[in-house]
């Protein structure tokens, strides 16, 4: 089921094109990452999405509500760098953002004390705004953006500011999260992406270059090599590997035969079947997987 | 109900970073201030030499009336640079601060979020102002003369829609721009600029809202409310809406981020 439509979206500033002409569509219940270098246009698509900035072209479509209605009640939004009234305390800002969502203030206090117990800053309810650490605001960011139990929470960098621990936590509760409703968040991190998202946007240039389910994207933009140490003689051995029928090339680095092929899977066969049959000097074998990183590198550079 | 949240949100705000204590205070300082060291000249001279020998000086005998005109022209200076300072930020500075990209991905009408913001600035001027009033009346009727409880409320009614024409303003500029310094200015520019327009074309524009001052003496004097001071109220009143109404607009159209 479709939640949210984007069609040929553009958003341009003075004459600049920050974003340009895209579309996507986003299912209930999923976790989308926006993933690209600065600049790239990310927090421009968070944006309009969450009606900050007015597109200017192109549509932006949520599933279930009349064109006449406000679809800021079915979006929640964190921005990269959330800044609160100081002089509030955590829940005063809960239930306060609660009630501009239109939750009776009993509603919006129920809601508040549950909210800050699951982000885990219950103990500071009652201390200004203020005096909160980075850490604390960006949990309370998140516990405003829910409370009114949104279908789509929109997240930008939500992790990124935040110590390990800090963005242990809430990758974990963007994980318990997504059971509720749907999540596009955006980041530069792309081990983030990959654990908690189930499909990514890969953005360049206010361009969508890529997208599609981490598996797809892997199965896509496979460069994987094996690597070979060999106690001695390493020429003769890369010989013989080169004849193999699955290898089509190696080159030798720092000692180690990295060894490409068609077809990785079957060259791992052959390779292990001679080195056990002619009792290779075999130390080490490695099967190097193309990170995130060399992935959104070739994508990026295509 | 969205409105009497935003509303009591900005009543909390003004409490907790003191405007409710420190406006009033200003208000009644700026009231009293005149008439009181009018009153006291003579002494105040003798305390710091007395004049030279044989200089007379003649002190003026002030009207009840005159002494309300010093109240209301220090107001009308000092007391609405105060006011303009205090409130330039109320929209301007939550957009600077990037709190607005909390609140307005709510779903909060914008008509709300600007009404709301005007009317708990009115709700503080408007009682600093009745107390600043309050005070000079009182010394007013020690020190001077009589000055009757009615027409201390008229003052205030009719003044208070100046300031609310002020108020207004400010609002408007807040809309326009985001750094409150600038409101500040521009707001005083405009301000200032309508008093020199008044003063100009003085016979051509008799309702300005700069001139409530004067048909307020005029009234106090006279003791009764002239038709012009009616107009000139209703004048205020029309152009403090139509200001409400163009910021309404103007934030409706702005992008809210960035």
């Amino acid at each position: 089921m479709t939640l949210l439509t984007v069609n040929n979206l553009a958003k341009t500033y003075d004459g600049k094109t920050a974003v340009n002409n895209i579309s996507f569509e986003f299912e209930y219940e999923k976790c989308i990452a926006l993933i690209g270098p600065n600049g790239a246009g990310k927090t421009t698509i968070l944006r309009t999405l969450a009606g900050l900035l007015k597109p200017s072209e192109g549509t932006i479509r949520i599933s279930d509500v009349a064109s006449n209605d406000d679809v800021r009640k079915y979006i929640g939004y964190l921005p990269q760098y959330p800044v609160f009234h100081p002089w509030m305390t955590g829940m005063e800002f809960l239930v306060y953002s609660g009630q501009l969502a239109f939750l009776s203030k009993k509603e919006a206090k129920n809601r508040a004390e549950v909210l800050l117990e699951k982000v885990g800053i219950a103990d500071a309810r009652n201390m200004r705004i203020g005096k909160y650490s980075g850490g604390m605001k960006q949990r309370l960011g998140i516990a405003q953006a829910i409370i009114h139990k949104p279908k789509l929470l929109i997240l930008d960098e939500p992790v990124s500011s935040l110590d390990p621990i800090g963005r242990r936590e809430v990758l974990t509760l963007m994980e318990e999260l997504k059971k509720e409703m749907s999540i596009l968040f955006s980041t530069h991190i792309l081990t983030d992406a990959d654990e908690v998202s189930d499909a990514l946007l890969l953005l360049h240039q206010g361009n969508i270059v890529e997208s599609g389910s981490m598996a797809m994207l892997r199965q896509k933009y496979q460069t994987s090599t094996i690597a070979l140490e060999f106690e001695s003689d390493l020429p003769s051995y890369q010989a013989k590997v080169n004849a193999l029928e699955s290898v089509s090339g190696s080159h030798v680095e720092r000692n180690v035969l990295q060894v490409n092929a068609t077809d990785i899977a079957i060259a791992r066969q052959e390779i292990l079947a001679v080195a056990a049959k002619e009792n290779w000097e075999l130390v080490n074998f490695k099967l190097n997987r193309a990170s995130l990183e060399d992935m959104f590198m070739k994508v990026v550079n295509s | 109900m969205q409105w009497m949240t935003l509303f009591n949100k900005e009543m909390m705000e003004n409490w907790r970073n003191k405007k409710w204590i420190w406006v009033p205070l200003v208000l009644i300082l700026l009231a009293i201030l005149d008439p009181i060291s009018n009153y006291y000249l003579p002494q105040i001279i003798e305390a710091v030499g007395g004049l030279p020998d044989g200089a007379i000086i003649n002190l003026p005998e002030f009207a009840p009336a005159d002494v309300v005109m010093m109240s209301l022209s220090q107001l009308s200076s000092l007391g609405v640079l105060v006011i303009v300072l205090m409130a330039m930020g109320t929209i301007a500075s939550e957009r600077k601060s990037g709190v607005s990209e909390l609140i307005l991905v709510k779903p909060v009408s914008y008509r709300n979020y600007i009404t709301a913001k005007w009317a708990a600035l009115l709700a503080l001027v408007w009682a600093a102002l009745f107390v600043g009033l309050l005070a000079s009346w009182y010394y007013t009727n020690i020190l001077y003369g009589d000055l009757s409880f009615k027409s201390f409320l008229l003052i205030f009614i009719f003044y208070g829609l100046w300031l609310t024409f002020v108020i207004s303003i400010v609002i408007f500029y807040n809309t326009l721009v985001k750094t409150p310094g600038l409101v500040a200015f521009l707001s005083i520019l405009t301000i200032m600029g309508m008093s020199i327009v008044t003063q100009i074309f003085g016979h051509i524009i008799e309702w300005s809202p700069n001139n409530l001052s004067s048909y307020i003496y005029e009234m106090v004097i006279a003791g009764e409310v002239s038709s012009d001071l009616v107009a000139t109220s209703v004048v205020a009143i029309a152009l403090s809406l139509i200001l409400l109404i163009a910021s309404i607009f103007t934030f409706k159209a702005k992008e809210l981020a960035g």
